[in-house]
């Protein structure tokens, strides 16, 4: 299979990539395969996978597994699998990375702004923590004291995950879904991803060549704000519950887009703590980082598994005043 | 020792390039019409132009402004029965211009929404009628599109406020015209 998927009339079958808004952001899914009525029908149940994933883990909407959860306080839930799975893998990776992924930081989001307040949460208890969440058989999971959580920084890569197996199972023989950077492709052959300048978002850095994996990319370009008189990110540092500064552009290459999705928040925190983290999941990362000697210009390293090697970037990626 | 992947070509053979502006068309408006609506055996313009009271009752009602009094709309049909309608719009915001199409059922119930395109922006340009002028006529067309690499951008997450109060704005327009 050597047929890139964007290719509008590849031979031998159908190219179709559309794009709706769900998760908050320009969720694009695209697909290759027999004809045009199958990659159509593949297309929407891949969409449909997405919707059901943003409607289980949705922080905002009052009927979620997540509010269920937030407004249940200390007790037993019974979730559907699919937050039960989300769950785990939330947990594996606050492991992997001695707490510094973190899903009980919804109150510090709420209170920088990034999360609506909700009147009918229970009080967080306070040094709540992921430690206390537990899961028991049977998709249940128990509080163990009241806390608050959020899946945003892991549920949209879970998302990519559903509905790439959705493209699969509807007999695509090659697709990728992007939802705001959070991206899959599975079958085609290799494609150039590319991220954008830390400081510049009109520049664009050629990060790899991707075949069957995922990637994620967490920056601040978009999602920065002033909080009083200081920029704040949406990334929270598990560690000291303080947003990270921004500055800094995170790539996690990965398997799985929920891993690469959840890995970022762990590397842009930290990235030399990470790396136990991302050899722990086989992942890769690259990171960008402001160059405070020249302005205009960016550092680039990679993990290896001795540590963080820079890469010298060529050419003139100073940015445009 | 683990090398890194064969996949990782490393950005030292690299350096940033710009990218003025991005766009990618994924549907045309009969494309979309189709696709939320594949039973249906007529879609008929009917493009609303709204009264000043009608206006201000969107803007009320949905609480965003209207830029513009005129607005493309299809009655859908099949076999005469009336099935719903279809609206084409726009939205732009800090570093985006996305068209879309939104369908409603028979009762005025969102049925689905598509983009139809989607146009990156950076700075001012988007409000610069010169800038905005090189779509004119080609509204479905690719225009400056760098390479067809430059889909793949990781970490582009855009809000999609803008697309919310589209879809709220066109539901007021219903109430306001189509019922």
């Amino acid at each position: 299979m050597s047929r890139a998927v964007r290719a509008p009339s590849a031979p031998g079958g159908h190219a179709i990539k559309r794009a709706r808004p769900l998760l908050g952001t320009l969720v694009e899914i695209g697909a290759h395969g027999a004809s045009a009525q199958a990659v159509d029908a593949a297309i929407d149940q891949a969409f449909a996978a997405v919707q059901a994933i943003h409607e289980l883990m949705s922080y905002h909407d009052p009927a979620s597994d997540v509010s269920r959860l937030n407004r249940a306080g200390a007790g037993c839930v019974t979730v559907h699998p699919h937050t039960w799975a989300v769950l785990a893998l939330a947990r594996d990776v606050a492991e992997a990375s001695d707490g510094r992924f973190d899903i009980s930081i919804a109150p510090e989001l709420v209170r920088h702004g990034y999360l609506p307040r909700h009147a009918g949460f229970a009080q967080p208890a306070p040094e709540a923590n992921w430690q206390h969440i537990e899961l028991l058989p049977g998709d249940r999971v128990r509080l163990a004291r009241t806390l608050h959580l959020d899946l945003g920084g892991i549920a949209k890569g879970y998302a990519v995950d559903c509905a790439i197996r959705a493209l699969r199972d509807a007999g695509m023989d090659a697709g990728r879904v992007n939802a705001g950077g959070d991206l899959r492709l599975f079958g085609a052959a290799e494609e150039a991803i590319h991220v954008r300048h830390p400081h510049a978002a009109t520049r664009l850095l050629p990060l790899c060549r991707l075949s069957d994996g995922a990637v994620a990319t967490s920056a601040t370009y978009y999602a920065g704000r002033l909080m009083d008189g200081r920029a704040v990110s949406p990334l929270i540092d598990a560690a000291t519950r303080r947003p990270c500064a921004g500055g800094r552009s995170v790539s996690v290459l990965a398997g799985r887009c929920a891993v690469a999705d959840a890995l970022t928040k762990v590397v842009y925190a930290d990235p030399e703590a990470a790396l136990s983290a991302l050899r722990h999941f086989g992942a890769h990362a690259v990171v960008l980082d402001a160059d405070s000697d020249t302005p205009g210009h960016c550092r680039a390293r990679a993990s290896a598994p001795g540590g963080w090697h820079d890469l010298a970037l060529t050419g003139p990626e100073a940015i445009a005043a | 020792m683990q090398h890194p992947p064969a996949w990782l070509i490393a950005p030292a053979l690299a350096s940033f390039v710009a990218a003025p502006a991005f766009a990618v068309q994924y549907l045309d408006i009969g494309q979309a019409q189709k696709l939320f609506f594949p039973q249906a055996d007529s879609f008929t313009a009917v493009p609303l132009l709204l009264t000043g009271e009608q206006k201000t009752f969107v803007e009320k009602a949905a609480g965003v402004r209207m830029r513009y009094a005129r607005q493309p709309v299809w009655k859908v049909s099949e076999n005469g029965t009336h099935l719903g309608w279809v609206a084409q719009d726009e939205v732009y915001g800090k570093h985006e211009f996305i068209t879309y199409a939104v369908a409603l059922d028979a009762a005025g119930a969102v049925r689905g929404v598509e983009i139809l395109d989607y146009r990156e922006t950076h700075g001012r340009e988007v409000r610069n009628p010169n800038w905005r002028a090189q779509f004119n006529g080609k509204t479905h067309g690719a225009p400056l599109r760098l390479d067809n690499d430059i889909q793949n951008i990781s970490g582009a997450t855009l809000s999609c406020k803008h697309l919310s109060e589209g879809v709220r704005r066109i539901l007021a327009l219903h109430a306001a015209a189509l019922k």
